[in-house]
């Protein structure tokens, strides 16, 4: 691994379980990372607000604010931060919940070293990347939808809301192809930055997502197609 | 969310059933009482000589209370189920406390021991890593005897090992090896004993009580810990008050702390991690030594006194005492049997 990729970026990593803590601080710095540890939710906020981070590692049970309460407050002051919610509530409520609140991803406890490197590392490159893609055209506009890419905005026929950064990458990913299929693959190699065995199935709920926020008719997509057996495609 | 709907249906449900048995009532008064005055007004104008006394209300009544013992079983059940809903929500939170206690441990030995296969690590971070995982293999033995124990504990199966010991002493050694276990400051906890009496106790017991107490004290608390324990007799008893400087507890929730199951939740602190056993397993515990646990709280950040009492050895030796004494020497014997 090519530690001097993550030099210098800086991960706040929210777990008050004290051996984990210190064996997942341990690797990340092995990795090149720097590491800012909270055992609790203020400390994490105190964290937040003070110092620059690239990346969140947040528990969910922790003591005085929750990691969903954590994540909200987050994305409200930075809607770009990546959040990996690292847990060990497993039901389908929370890991939507989490989502729902902004987390990027989610890995539920107990883990393999290697997958949550894996996905740090790839949390960490799709921000660069994005940050890189962005600052060409940072506006893009399609029917009566309006995306503001860097501030992760939207507007659609009747709303304004906020995407967030993982769904923002994969918009972004399909317009830039746009009238080009995309496979699941794909996008989970060069959004997630992941082996594509791991979970096709996220891409899809991701989609879901993006056809209600962009589309008239969820069910009959205008702009976010799929195409069967391959992928999906994005037409303006 | 699931589950308040469906208690939610089960009300619903219960309110038409009364509705429906309510009207079916009305509509049977109104019935009897219509046809009442039908057959007495025909009665009066065929043959208004007739004279008829005859109020043959028996089949009414019956009626009604057959409706009524009805309407009885309908709340009955409904509360039963009430009370299944309430169990059922209790031993769901159970599962996912413990699950969370299991994994939590569980992964951070995973991850040690992934992290040794995989790195290079130092010889000091190397013992570091083996230290941490016999700390949380040691959690993990904690908390499956702690659940395991509970049906033995119901039961009176635990295999006890009574002694006689000088109250004060015991205690103040249990509390220190506490102090030591859980890593806190030597001022956490504050000593006022004058116990000269003596007590029979399993030592292994009461250290699982103190160390429950200890632990809550700790876990509910906005700053670090101040416990103080007091410590005397009185002709019958060992006394002990263990009070600490918490956020308390609440009037409503006194009476359910030693429930099994049950946990105690503060806006001020949530996310308490626990099984909603420990309590539940002091209570047994005292109550198998037969002794008794009562808990005191003012309120919100009022702190909380549990006030433990426990029969000295002069009063109930004839007694209790000897059974307990009894009963742990006929442990040994199975056990060495056994063996």
């Amino acid at each position: 691994m090519n530690n001097s990729t993550f030099e210098k970026h800086r991960i706040l990593l929210v777990e008050d379980e004290e051996n984990l803590a210190i064996g997942l601080q341990y690797n990340l710095t092995e990795e090149g990372f720097i590491v800012e540890l909270a055992k609790d939710g203020r400390e994490a906020l105190k964290i937040f607000e003070t110092k620059e981070v690239d990346l969140i590692i947040l528990d969910i049970m922790i003591p005085y604010l929750d990691g969903f309460e954590i994540a909200r407050r987050v994305r409200k002051k930075d809607p770009q931060m990546p959040i990996l919610m690292l847990t060990a509530r497993t039901t389908r409520e929370d890991k939507v919940k989490g989502l729902e609140l902004g987390a990027d991803d989610y890995i539920t406890k107990p883990f393999h070293l290697e997958e949550l490197l894996l996905r740090v590392k790839g949390m960490i490159k799709r921000k660069t990347w994005y940050k890189v893609v962005t600052s060409e055209k940072p506006v893009v506009s399609f029917g009566k939808n309006k995306i503001n890419f860097e501030n992760l905005t939207c507007s659609n026929a009747n709303s304004n809301f906020t995407l967030t950064p993982q769904e923002a990458m994969v918009m972004k990913y399909m317009i830039e192809n746009k009238g080009k299929i995309v496979s699941r693959k794909e996008l989970l190699e060069n959004v997630w930055h992941m082996n594509p065995d791991i979970e096709t199935r996220t891409v899809d709920n991701f989609v879901a997502r993006l056809r209600k926020y962009f589309e008239v008719n969820p069910s009959k997509p205008v702009y976010i197609k799929s195409v069967r057996s391959a992928g999906y495609m994005f037409e303006d | 969310m699931k589950r308040k709907h469906f208690f939610f249906y089960h009300v619903v449900i219960f309110i038409i059933a009364q509705i429906a048995w309510l009207s079916l009532i009305g509509l049977w008064i109104y019935w009897y009482v219509y046809n009442y005055i039908v057959y007495k007004e025909v009665g009066d104008r065929v043959s208004p000589e007739v004279s008829y006394d005859i109020t043959n209300v028996g089949p009414f009544v019956i009626g009604l209370i057959l409706l009524v013992g009805l309407s009885l079983i309908t709340i009955w059940i409904f509360r039963h189920l009430t009370v299944q809903l309430r169990l059922t929500n209790l031993y769901d939170n159970f599962i996912s406390n413990v699950t969370h206690e299991l994994k939590s441990p569980l992964s951070s030995i995973q991850l040690s021991l992934e992290t040794l296969k995989s790195r290079d690590v130092p010889r000091e971070k190397q013992k570091e890593f083996v230290g941490m995982m016999i700390k949380d293999v040691n959690r993990l033995t904690r908390l499956i005897n702690s659940i395991l124990q509970i049906p033995a504990l119901e039961q009176k199966k635990i295999a006890y090992s009574y002694q006689v010991f000088s109250a004060g002493s015991a205690i103040k050694q249990i509390l220190n090896e506490s102090l030591e276990q859980f890593r806190l400051p030597a001022d956490t906890i504050n000593i006022e004993e004058n116990a000269v009496c003596k007590f029979v106790i399993d030592i292994d017991g009461l250290k699982t009580v103190f160390d429950n107490l200890i632990d809550n004290a700790v876990k509910y608390s906005l700053q670090p810990a101040k416990i103080n324990v007091n410590i005397r007799c009185n002709t019958q008893n060992v006394v002990i008050e263990f009070t600490d400087n918490g956020i308390g507890i609440d009037s409503k929730e006194l009476k359910k702390i030693f429930n099994k199951f049950h946990r105690v939740y503060h806006q001020n602190i949530p996310n308490v991690k626990g099984t909603g056993l420990g309590l539940y397993q002091v209570k047994e515990i005292i109550k198998n030594h037969g002794g008794k646990i009562y808990v005191f709280s003012e309120g919100d950040d009022k702190g909380t006194t549990f006030k433990i009492e426990l029969p000295i050895y002069q009063v109930f030796k004839k007694r209790f005492v000897a059974k307990l004494l009894k009963q742990s020497e006929q442990m040994k014997q199975v056990e060495s049997s056994n063996e």
